[in-house]
């Protein structure tokens, strides 16, 4: 198997773009990957590409809903959609391929419009199931997770606010995010209640957007770039709560497995990620995460929060872009914008958010509903400044 | 019409029909699969049913949702044990005719027969919870 690097990375400021279409977006975010990569890259370059989307607003249920917009006809567009994860799972799914030897360089382009239509996914998970998931909103979903947590470890509703603040923080000085402002603990647990013990300021943006990034094999990588970022490790995996397992009523299973998976391929333990970016569509979200990717133990995510080792001058920086709660969360956009992230990051061009660990790995992560269940898919690629 | 998906799910949604894994005790519902979501195997099965009771693993109270449900609304994960004894079921558990601040982890809660949205104008039943009447506060 081939050895693959990023060698370009582009995205569009996330937002309400209601002045922009999902082609706008797309072939912004796509112009701008090009534009990144530090030797001079031609569309006729692009051997393939894989398009995240779940074309929330309709307007790309095929392959063309890439080609249109970056005009990359004639070639094999694969689109790919896995809940939240859709974004990460085109990354990896591109990388596979080209690890295989069926592309050179190929095109990771995630975007959403989410700002278009007012119902969907509200209606779809409130009134489709009967019994799986009646009634059942996202925060429904994550804050089931967060009643238990508090319960089961003594976990303090201070400490899931941290994440907010944490989050808000460092979004405040990221060019690209939803929302720049920052907030405090009391401003996060005084927000209006959504869904208890979550509140608004608890709940990550519906944001629109795009972002692009271009991967190449190591045979041809010379020609792209001289200061590559090496994709190291990845895994994927499902899971339903339905199975009864009582980890999964505190956490989510499937992240644990991902991360098993990505950490033995990358040939590291969690003590090696320097730098990550994590789902965090809700904070709990993210607080349980640090368990579930082990860069804590399980119950002690609040403490690790509330210690300051993940904020942007920690020991392990997470979502120093400002996470999907400060940078939105444009579906198929999320899980690329967070490659790019990495990727930044590891090049030291992260700007104002860059963290200042000198990261030699980096990690990125979503987490999925899909079904009946939170957690039902989790996506995690690794990243790496050296060659694996 | 009365759509495919609520008359499939009848026997669950109506009955509390549930089945257990054979090889590993794991109960299937509301689903009628032959492969075992614990074990995996393509097990044999034996036909159970719930009991009208059960207990609260989590739980949220949605304050905002669509005008088809009462708000605020507890949801919670529920174990709902079989009448035959052996490993309960984990569902999701709609609540009604509770106060916010009397559901809690561990709490028992009993099943109702409800009417719990339209489709088209033909009525979906199915249970809700709610605090059982001697607890009632």
């Amino acid at each position: 198997m081939r050895d693959v690097a990023v060698v370009g990375a582009g995205m569009i400021d996330f937002g309400e773009l209601f002045e922009q279409s999902f082609d706008d977006m797309a072939e912004r975010a796509y112009l701008n990957a090009l534009d990144d990569v530090d030797k001079e890259i031609s569309s006729d370059d692009i051997d393939a590409a894989w398009f995240g989307t779940l074309d929330i607003a309709e307007n790309a249920s095929s392959g063309l809903g890439l080609s249109h917009p970056t005009g990359l006809f004639e070639m094999p567009v694969t689109r790919v959609e896995n809940a939240c994860a859709t974004g990460s799972t085109a990354f990896r799914s591109a990388v596979e391929a080209v690890r295989a030897g069926s592309a050179d360089v190929a095109l990771v382009l995630g975007a959403e419009k989410m700002r278009d239509s007012a119902g969907g996914l509200i209606e779809g998970a409130s009134l489709e199931q009967v019994w799986r998931g009646r009634g059942v909103t996202m925060p429904a979903f994550f804050g089931l997770r967060a009643t238990r947590h508090m319960e089961a470890y003594g976990t303090t509703r201070e400490q899931v606010a941290e994440v907010s603040v944490k989050n808000h923080e460092n979004g405040a000085k990221y060019p690209h995010a939803h929302y720049r402002f920052t907030c405090s603990v009391e401003d996060v647990v005084d927000s209006p209640q959504v869904t208890y013990p979550l509140n608004l300021y608890d709940c990550c943006p519906v944001t629109d957007g795009a972002a692009a990034t271009v991967i190449v094999s190591e045979d041809v990588v010379d020609e792209y770039t001289d200061d590559p970022v090496w994709v190291a490790g990845s895994g994927l995996a499902t899971d339903t709560f339905q199975r009864g397992k009582d980890e999964s009523l505190a956490g989510f299973p499937a992240t644990r497995q991902a991360a098993e998976q990505a950490y033995e391929e990358a040939g590291i333990t969690a003590d090696d990620v320097d730098v990550a970016e994590v789902h965090d569509c809700f904070t709990i979200t993210e607080l349980v995460t640090y368990e579930d990717l082990g860069f804590c133990e399980t119950g002690e995510g609040g403490a690790f929060v509330e210690s300051g080792t993940p904020h942007l001058d920690g020991e392990k920086p997470v979502n120093p872009s400002g996470g999907l709660l400060a940078k939105g969360h444009p579906i198929g956009a999320t899980g690329v914008a967070q490659v790019n992230e990495i990727y930044e990051q590891l090049r030291g061009e992260a700007g104002a958010v860059q963290v200042e660990n000198d990261p030699e790995y980096g990690l990125q992560h979503n987490i999925g509903i899909g079904r009946d269940a939170t957690g039902s898919v989790s996506c995690i690629n690794v990243l790496s400044k050296h060659r694996p | 019409m009365y759509e495919p998906p609520f008359t499939r799910d009848r026997d669950a949604n109506e009955r509390l029909a549930a089945r257990e894994c054979d090889a590993c005790g794991w109960v299937s519902f509301p689903e009628f699969r032959d492969i075992c979501k614990r074990c995996e195997s393509v097990g044999e099965w034996t036909d159970t049913e719930l009991e009208e009771r059960g207990t609260v693993q989590s739980y949220v109270v949605q304050q905002r949702l669509p005008d088809e449900f009462e708000t605020p609304l507890p949801l919670a994960i529920m174990d709902v044990p079989q009448t035959s004894g052996g490993d309960p079921a984990r569902v999701y558990g709609l609540f009604t005719e509770t106060d916010p601040e009397h559901i809690d982890i561990g709490m028992k809660a009993e099943a109702d027969f409800r009417r719990v949205f339209d489709v088209d104008g033909l009525p979906v039943h199915s249970f809700k919870f709610k605090r059982p009447r001697g607890d009632r506060l």
